[in-house]
């Protein structure tokens, strides 16, 4: 579904979630979206909005599970957590990237 | 497995939609108050804090939307929007929405109707193993049609060779009269040949088949078995489960039941259900005291059907029997003058396709059935073109909305795909109104083709061919009526709309071009429809106007079986007086006699005579009768007496002829008192004093003229233990006049199965039953054409007129007269009712020459119908024209403006 480009963007958006959640714990929808525009800093402009269908995308791939829960302001939430086959998933997408980023990397390099 | 996983959750996601929508709600809700709560602790207020919480979360819609897409299935849920979409159009013209689904119920029904009866008796392949190796023997003559009827030395030849055939097996459908608690009762029956049952190859339910080993002359042992059906088995033997070795007394005779057929073996014949099969040697018995196989090749009885070996064509079949003609007469008759006429005649043996088995019903309705056939397509091409127009009178109301979506960015291809679901609604809604109502109608139509053959039933199920073509059809009929009007609707040029409102006269005027193009084309296929019908329903009144002879009106016929009973010769004929007085004690009884063949009953029987001044030998159609036949029938006696019942063959013999007869033995000169010879079997002559001559009648067929005929006294019959059938004048109901026949018989015969009473006109009626079912459909065809015609042209005016609002309000305002308006508007649909009546007439004179073959007494070109039917057609198109012109003369100038 949709094409090439939005699917590097969707590949990114996935394992930036999925790495979130594995330094952090389980997370509500908020914070992840909050962690990553922390992390990324101003280079990431992205409509807090979009993270959800991505975290819909991953639980249907089975990588992360939903409950609802309560934040530490007590309010009601769904948090999300890392799966064992998440766990897998980063391993190889962690790979995956570090290997077209060496790729890129040897191109864009000054020869 | 990703993509299964997903594919699952999406699927299961289909059926919790509200509950994970409220779920998603709840999350986005709570993820604001989480951004609220943060951005309040930095110090902004209530209001700050919330602005900045939704910019940053951008567009909820948006999220909400792309959340929905990614969690069901995006294609299935359009659909499911297009349909509710759809069903709200449809709903809020709820008219619209009821011509249409019942225009093409009609027309999908009638289809479905015809084509699940042409299926039933034409395409079925009959329900045993690899029925496409059947074959069904047929022989030529250069003198006649095909023929399927074989003698029985020439099938024994056949049977023996196995070189292109596994199996050839021979049949002939009878009742058989079987001995029941009550006296003997008809139950339907076949004879069959000794390899029919190992060429249908349907396993036994119980018991064995009949072998080539039964069929032998007088029986295996000392008695012929019979296998019998599972319905027979259940009813007449209570399903015992020890019914083989029973005994069954058919014809008087002791048979032996060896097997049971399960239910879903029906034979060879598929409008015939036999209970029990006998072996073809036993004919003899069963049909005693006649026997067709002692008459050799004088008998044609026999219909046979053949198993192809594996790997020879149906070809290679017909030329291994073309080859086999000359050994099989030369082998299996003797007689050498015989043997002369068939080669001067080409007589040839050949092979035609049997996977469906073999009737005569087949051979008889093929033309009619094909010719309704097309009457029903003509219909629905005729439906689906009236809603075609009506559609795309509707979405050119539509087409400012649909330009608009078009200039925001909806697919062209997104909106042809809405359009095109809202007629596959209309053609669904439809199809399954009229597969409801088919069954019923091609019941009727089944009964009406199997009118003339007692006992015969069609299956006309439903079965997978019918769902097919019901399936085809729809599929056709939804993109034949939505694709235009969308692909129309949805047109590039048409964005030009929005920019130029509705005002742009010019493009209008090409754009009505198309719907007037196919309300023309129905006006043609109307008129089609219309001719056709007052050809065929003239000439149906033709047939009954049609001078018969005599007169139907108040005749009964009674069926009698008198051949299994003890009385013959002599004592039969008092037996026939006495019952014939005994019916006449009857009230309302005027006349009662007796004839061998009812004018119209199916059976012909000829013979040759001659005088000194015929100029050799005349055919003349025969007749055996009783005294008082030409008073009960009303013909007319011209001179002489009546046949008396002491006209015995002692007294010498007597013959009546009738005017044709009588012109055609003596020309020139009175007949009455004069002599008739009558060359007889070796040789002999005999010679008949004719007493009377008695007006001409229509003897097998009122299509064709009264022949010249004659008739025999019932007292000089030679025949063994003949059945006449009583006819009987009757004032007043007929029913208790079969209440006693019956019971006369029951105590006068006891042994005949109880006699069969039909009226004359009915008799006449089933004659002519094709013609009676085409008139009757061509009519029924044509009076709908007509109504959805006047839908089609009302419809589509008051949609374009209602558009012309604005249009008509200037010209009324610069000084159009209400009349004027009135006739604008009246005027588009004269013009389509022209053009297409002339395009119907042209295509009619081409077509009609089809219908030849099927009119009585009528010219296909028959200037009077075909001006009715253009008169008829004007005066629909004008009725339907006059409220969409009158409402337009009303139109208020200043309103009309204003609406824009």
């Amino acid at each position: 579904m949709g094409d090439s480009k939005s699917d590097v963007l969707q590949g990114t958006l996935d394992l930036m979630v999925l790495k979130t959640l594995e330094s952090m714990g389980p997370l509500h929808g908020y914070g992840i979206a909050r962690r990553i525009e922390q992390v990324s800093g101003d280079t990431l402009s992205m409509n807090q909005g979009t993270i959800y269908p991505a975290l819909l995308r991953l639980e249907q791939r089975g990588w992360i599970t939903s409950e609802w829960g309560t934040s530490e302001s007590n309010r009601r939430a769904k948090f999300y957590s890392l799966s064992r086959l998440g766990r897998k998933q980063i391993e190889e997408a962690t790979e995956n990237w570090e290997r077209v980023a060496a790729t890129m990397a040897r191109f864009l390099a000054p020869s | 497995m990703d993509t299964l996983r997903t594919l699952f959750s999406r699927i299961a996601s289909l059926f919790r939609r509200r509950h994970l929508d409220a779920d998603l709600d709840d999350e986005l809700r709570s993820h604001i108050d989480l951004a609220i709560e943060e951005n309040r602790k930095r110090g902004m207020t209530r209001q700050q804090a919330r602005t900045a919480a939704l910019r940053s979360f951008g567009g909820v819609a948006q999220a909400r939307e792309a959340y929905r897409s990614q969690r069901g299935l995006p294609i299935l849920d359009q659909f499911a929007r297009d349909l509710r979409f759809g069903c709200r159009q449809l709903l809020r013209a709820p008219g619209f929405a009821l011509t249409a689904i019942l225009t093409l119920a009609l027309g999908l029904g009638a289809n479905t109707a015809v084509f699940s009866l042409i299926n039933a008796l034409l395409l079925r392949p009959l329900p045993v193993p690899h029925s496409e190796q059947l074959t069904v023997l047929q022989y030529t003559r250069s003198d006649s049609d095909p023929s399927f009827s074989f003698s029985h030395p020439i099938f024994r030849f056949l049977e023996m060779r196995r070189d292109v055939f596994m199996n050839t097996a021979a049949f002939s459908d009878r009742p058989m009269q079987v001995r029941s608690g009550s006296g003997n009762v008809n139950v339907p029956g076949a004879i069959v040949s000794g390899q029919f049952f190992q060429l249908m190859q349907t396993p036994p339910l119980i018991g064995r088949w009949l072998t080539p080993q039964d069929d032998q002359k007088g029986g295996a042992s000392s008695q012929f078995g019979v296998v019998i059906s599972e319905g027979f088995w259940r009813n007449w033997f209570n399903s015992a489960p020890d019914v083989v070795g029973r005994k069954l007394t058919i014809a008087n005779s002791p048979f032996v039941v060896v097997g049971v057929m399960p239910r879903s073996f029906i034979g060879a014949d598929p409008t015939t259900r036999p209970d029990i099969y006998v072996p073809l040697w036993s004919e003899p018995v069963v049909d005693a005291p006649y026997d067709a196989i002692a008459s050799g090749y004088h008998s044609w009885w026999l219909r046979i059907l053949a198993r192809r070996s594996p790997g020879v064509s149906l070809q290679q079949a017909n030329s291994g029997l073309q080859a086999a003609t000359n050994p099989a007469l030369q082998e299996a008759i003797s007689d050498a003058e015989w043997l002369k006429d068939q080669r001067e005649h080409h007589f040839q043996l050949g092979a035609v396709a049997g996977s469906t088995g073999f009737s005569y019903l087949q051979r008889d309705f093929l033309k009619p059935l094909t010719a309704v056939f097309a009457l029903c397509a003509a219909m629905l091409l005729l439906a689906c073109l009236n809603l075609a127009s009506l559609l795309l009178a509707r979405s050119a109301a539509r087409e400012r909305e649909l330009a608009t979506r078009l200039a925001m960015g909806a697919s062209r291809r997104r909106l042809v795909q809405q359009l095109l679901v809202e007629s596959l609604l209309i053609a669904v809604l439809g199809t399954a109104a009229g597969v409801v109502a088919a069954p019923a109608v091609s019941g009727a139509l089944a009964a009406m083709v199997l009118t003339r053959t007692p006992g015969a039933t069609l299956d006309t199920t439903l079965d997978l061919r019918v769902f097919a073509f019901i399936a085809l059809t729809a599929i056709g009929a939804t993109l034949l009526i939505g694709l235009l009007p969308a692909l129309r609707a949805t047109s590039r040029n048409l964005s030009e709309q929005i920019k130029s409102g509705s005002q742009t006269i010019s493009a209008h005027e090409r754009k009505r071009l198309l719907p007037r193009v196919l309300m023309g084309l129905e006006v043609a296929l109307a008129l089609l429809l219309v001719v056709g019908a007052g050809l065929l329903a003239t000439s149906l009144t033709r047939i009954y106007r049609t001078g018969l002879g005599f007169d139907p009106k108040g005749v009964v016929n009674l069926s009698l079986d008198m051949n299994k009973q003890p009385l013959d010769g002599d004592p039969l004929t008092r037996w026939y007086e006495n019952y014939g007085d005994a019916l006449l004690r009857q009230p309302g009884v005027k006349s009662v006699s007796y004839a061998s063949i009812t004018p119209m009953d199916g059976s012909v029987w000829t013979s040759t005579y001659h005088t000194p001044e015929s100029g050799g030998d005349k055919e003349i159609y025969m007749n055996t009768v009783a005294p008082a036949f030409f008073q009960t029938m009303r013909i007319p006696m011209l001179l002489g007496r009546d046949f008396r019942w002491n006209d015995t063959l002692a007294s010498g013999r007597k013959i009546i002829l009738n005017q044709a007869a009588a012109k055609l033995l003596f020309p020139g000169r009175s007949a009455l008192g004069q002599h008739v010879l009558e060359s007889g079997e070796e040789k002999k002559t005999y010679t008949y004093e004719v007493i009377a001559i008695v007006g001409d009648i229509h003897y097998a067929s009122i299509r064709r003229e009264a022949p010249a005929g004659a008739y025999i006294p019932i007292a000089q019959d030679t025949g063994h233990k003949p059945s006449y059938t009583a006819v009987v004048r009757l004032e007043g109901p007929a029913a208790p006049l079969a209440t006693a026949a019956r019971s006369l018989a029951a105590s006068m015969a006891p042994d005949i199965p109880p006699p069969v009473m039909i009226s004359l006109s009915q008799q006449l009626d089933d004659s002519i039953r094709s013609e009676r079912m085409m008139a009757m459909l061509s009519i029924f065809f044509a009076a709908c054409a007509l109504l959805v015609t006047a839908i089609g042209l009302y419809g589509t005016l008051s949609y374009a007129t209602a558009r012309r609002t604005n249009e008509i309000g200037i010209r009324m305002t610069l000084g159009a007269q209400r009349l004027q308006v009135a006739v604008m508007v009246f005027r588009e649909n004269a013009w389509v009712a022209m053009c297409g009546s002339t395009a119907g007439l042209v295509a009619a004179l081409l077509a009609s020459k089809a219908l030849t073959s099927f009119l009585y007494g009528t010219s296909v070109h028959d200037p009077w119908i075909l001006i009715g039917a253009v008169a008829l057609l004007v005066a629909v198109a004008s009725a339907a024209s006059i409220l969409p012109a009158m409402r337009a003369a009303r139109i208020e100038p200043m309103e009309a403006l204003r609406s824009e």
